[in-house]
């Protein structure tokens, strides 16, 4: 087992996000193993604090937003308010003694659009860098 | 008159939250903090109701949520939205399509008709079997007490050879033999799909399910084991020419398939020298030369075809043909040589609707294998994620064969309910005389000739103005 495989990372992206489909979707999935779970949203906006934590309590090691660029969001704000209900959910776990990098959030680009494979390597990067999560342990 | 064949349905509940075509999205932040907040006054309950399915993280009030748009209009701040769900539309593919896969899950659920609201919102026509309209002349007269009233309509057919003519003798008793039939209560017989996370309690509840209905579950020979050995009588052995040993096709089966091989009339001899009375079917995929294939198969005493299409309903070698052309091009080819009743011919490929059913059979089959249908039924959203040796969504393996069988019961009374709808309005009895009936639909291809040939073709590379 690789050292990827030792964290699950909860991903969870905007439907806009470029290169976003099934195709790639289970790409990443054959990469990464039972190391990630993938969750489209319609918005980023969507998202309520009881998703990530919901994530974090039952299977993952860290959870990670991917949002729209801010300006291009459909449904004109939904990705300023993922931000705001981020910072919530890192006061919560924060209070209950858990690194506020446990909760992840990779905004767009509208200059430099990347793709969903990139941002998930990324954001499993920064996964690595932390230890388990002492929820499942 | 043989008894009235009824398929008993019950409800029988999923085991995951189903992908909801459209989901809420209702922000937080802005609230007005109403006395009566529009969510409360939801005439679903939808939002006391709310609860989250971890393994997808799927909302259940998308689900429960029946698109009044009450919360949606009323909200003062205009903070509640419906989006389309980008799981639905992801699922499946462009034969497929999510619309299917979901109305495939209800019909598994529920064992009843699936209706939608009024009025038609989807284009005129379509490639394959949306290029066909049944007749429904009879809708006026619709049988006095419903499809399952005393005007019995039959869906029971045969296969095996229908004798041309019988001989009686002078004390009118009849003369000769006559030849033997499998007789089968539905036009449909269930197949194990090419893919799929199936394991052997998988395999079980289908025989189990195709036992219920009394017709015939087509299984590759290998996976047929121990576990089946009570069910041979529901069993249709796939058997590979070389390699499979003859000895283990189960005792009671009444009926093999083999493959088409240049060399079938071997094969088929070998199987009847081992057990006389099996009935073997020989499988020809729907491809160039196949109206040839079929002729030489039942010039050679073959009573059984079956025509294998595409799981995209497109003929294998050909995509740009449609299974029901290959139907009717086979079908016609017999009628021309005179030996039509002497072959039942079995279509396969891509049948996703109960109107496929009634449509294939008008086109020419005698009775249709019914593949992926079994796999949605199981709640499978079509994936292919099992293709690439990841996690099934559903984890079809895991269900137990009772829940497994009560699905696929489910789904086939669902069909067989639409399959009486469909031949009650066109005035037919018996599925058997719903073969070949194309006087009793309309094809678009021919009514499309049928208005513009005489005013000319647009020469390529012409525009119109």
């Amino acid at each position: 087992m690789t050292s990827e495989q030792k964290r699950t990372l909860a991903l969870y992206y905007c439907q806009n996000v470029p290169a976003s489909g099934e195709r790639e979707r289970q790409d990443l999935e054959e990469k990464y193993g039972r190391g990630i779970r993938l969750f489209t949203v319609p918005c980023s906006g969507r998202l309520e604090p009881i998703h990530l934590l919901l994530a974090l309590e039952e299977f993952a090691d860290v959870v990670f937003i991917i949002t729209c660029p801010e300006g291009v969001c459909r449904y004109s704000e939904g990705n300023k308010r993922a931000k705001k209900r981020v910072e919530k959910t890192r006061a919560i776990i924060a209070s209950i003694g858990l690194e506020v990098e446990r909760i992840g959030m990779i905004i767009g680009s509208k200059e430099n659009p990347i793709s969903l494979a990139d941002h998930a390597r990324a954001a499993m990067e920064r996964t690595l860098k932390l230890p388990p999560s002492p929820v499942h342990n | 008159m043989p008894s009235k064949y009824m398929i008993h349905t019950k409800t029988v509940t999923n085991r995951f939250q189903p992908v909801s075509k459209s989901g809420i999205i209702a922000w937080e932040e802005g609230c007005l903090k109403c006395a009566v907040c529009v969510k409360k006054r939801c005439v679903y309950n939808v939002y006391d109701k709310r609860g989250i399915d971890s393994r997808h993280m799927i909302e259940s009030i998308d689900n429960l949520c029946m698109n009044c748009y009450r919360c949606v209009q009323n909200c003062p701040k205009e903070l509640i939205h419906k989006s389309l769900n980008p799981e639905f539309n992801a699922m499946g593919d462009s034969h497929w399509s999510p619309p299917i896969i979901v109305r495939l899950w209800n019909q598994s659920q529920t064992g009843k008709i699936p209706v939608s609201g009024a009025g038609y919102p989807g284009p005129f026509s379509g490639p394959g079997f949306d290029s066909m309209w049944t007749d429904m002349s009879e809708i006026v007269r619709p049988t006095r007490d419903g499809i399952h009233g005393r005007e019995y309509i039959s869906t029971a057919v045969d296969m095996g050879k229908t004798p041309e003519h019988l001989m009686f003798n002078g004390s009118d008793t009849l003369e000769g033999e006559v030849p033997s039939i499998i007789d089968i209560p539905l036009p449909i017989i269930l197949k194990m799909p090419s893919f799929g996370t199936i394991s052997p309690n998988t395999i079980k509840g289908w025989a189990m399910g195709a036992r219920r209905l009394g017709t015939l579950i087509a299984l590759p020979m290998e996976k047929i084991d121990s576990a089946l050995e009570d069910m041979g009588g529901c069993l249709m052995p796939l058997v590979l020419p070389r390699g499979t040993s003859i000895g283990n096709i189960p005792k009671n089966a009444k009926i093999i398939e083999i493959p088409w091989t240049e060399e079938w009339q071997g094969v088929v001899e070998d199987i009847k020298g081992y057990i006389p009375n099996l009935f073997v079917s020989v499988r020809i995929p729907m491809a160039e030369g196949m109206e040839e294939k079929a002729l030489s198969l039942a010039r050679g005493g073959i009573s059984i075809i079956h025509l294998e299409g595409s799981s995209m309903s497109r003929f294998m070698d050909d995509n740009t043909r449609n299974l029901k052309d290959g139907i009717r091009l086979v079908h016609m080819k017999l009628v021309e040589e005179n030996i039509r009743d002497g072959v039942t011919l079995l279509a396969s490929g891509g049948l996703a609707m109960a109107e496929h059913v009634a449509k294939a059979i008008i086109c020419g089959a005698d009775t249709v294998f019914v593949d992926f249908p079994i796999l949605i039924a199981l709640e499978c959203r079509m994936c292919r994620r099992c293709t690439k040796g990841l996690s099934c969504p559903v984890e079809i393996d895991t269900a137990s064969p009772g829940w497994v069988a009560s699905r696929v019961v489910n789904l086939i009374g669902a069909w067989h309910n639409q399959l009486i709808e469909v031949m009650g309005a066109m005035g037919i009895r018996d599925a058997r005389r719903l073969r070949g009936e194309v006087g009793r639909a309309m094809f678009f291809e021919d009514m499309d000739r049928a208005a513009f040939e005489s005013m000319g073709q647009v020469e390529e590379g012409c525009e119109l103005e």
